[in-house]
């Protein structure tokens, strides 16, 4: 793995040291790291899902170019910290019977099914999957979608703030409409 | 290498700042000089049969943040001068309000 990968993946994995550190030290209650965590998955799920359509509208410069190099490391850090939410969870639960007591919740389910969701994705997330899968493999990547708004929609469920997943709805809405209007243009010129 | 690596670091620490606070809950409680100590609200815990995760002060409410007997998440609102319990949530869901009160 190259240098530039592993300092990567160590900064990716700093806020989640921080958090495992603050709950063995006792710093922290587990349940004051479930949001943090949770928050961490969908931003990182913003930032994989931003430089596609960015890269689609401003052509490819060396930052896009960059940015589009490390996607995939991104979306599985995020599956990472999706895990880490979970576990937090599942700490901060104690007990099973009390997990599946309220997995029925919407608040509850929609984080559940967001979590199966990224699992086919993360699963295939390697170099061997992708290039085996082909067409099929960007299929599956396009879980992200149905992922990134049903953790929206769990954590509003929970907070009954709209503002919060809002804001991390705006950079990718922006970028969607960006690459819609350049799509709308190439199709007018081939026309 | 040293840009990418602040404009990373940069961005990181942005990530990892929480987005909003929750909780608009309030309870017209007036000055806090007349509200009774936080503690008071483990008697009530006991009395509901809940286990304190965690009881802090929320906006001009009391909120408690427990498990009921059969290991329940429950985030409930208290007032911090008669102590009376104001509302109840389970994972977002209302599931308690005490007659009359309103809690915007």
């Amino acid at each position: 793995m190259p240098l530039r990968r592993i300092l990567l993946w160590l900064l990716l994995a700093c806020p989640a040291a921080l958090m495992l550190e603050g709950m063995a030290s006792g710093r922290d209650l587990p349940m004051d790291l479930l949001h943090p965590s949770g928050e961490m998955a969908v931003r990182l799920m913003v930032l994989a899902l931003l430089p596609g359509p960015l890269a689609e509208y401003f052509g490819t410069n060396a930052l896009l170019l960059g940015w589009l190099s490390i996607r995939r490391n991104l979306g599985v850090a995020a599956f990472g910290y999706a895990l880490l939410h979970m576990m937090i969870y599942l700490v901060d639960m104690g007990m099973l019977s009390a997990v599946l007591e309220e997995f029925a919740l919407p608040a509850i389910w929609t984080g559940w099914l967001a979590l199966a969701l990224m699992l086919p994705p993360a699963l295939i997330s390697f170099d061997r999957a992708m290039r085996r899968l082909g067409r099929r493999w960007a299929q599956v990547q396009r879980f992200v979608y149905p992922v990134f708004l049903l953790s929206l929609l769990h954590w509003m469920l929970l907070d009954w703030a709209w503002q919060p997943a809002l804001l991390h709805l705006l950079p990718l809405l922006v970028a969607w409409s960006l690459r819609g209007a350049h799509r709308d243009r190439l199709q007018r010129k081939l026309v | 290498m040293k840009k990418p690596a602040l404009t990373a670091a940069l961005a990181l620490a942005l990530l990892a700042t929480p987005a909003w606070a929750d909780g608009d809950v309030r309870c017209k409680s007036g000055p806090q000089a007349n509200w009774k100590p936080l503690s008071a609200l483990n008697k009530k815990a006991w009395q509901e049969g809940w286990t304190v995760v965690k009881a802090q002060v929320e906006g001009d409410c009391y909120e408690l943040y427990a498990r009921t007997e059969s290991g329940q998440a429950v985030e409930a609102f208290f007032h911090p001068v008669t102590l009376q319990k104001l509302i109840v949530f389970r994972r977002g869901k209302e599931v308690f309000r005490a007659k009359g009160f309103t809690p915007q």
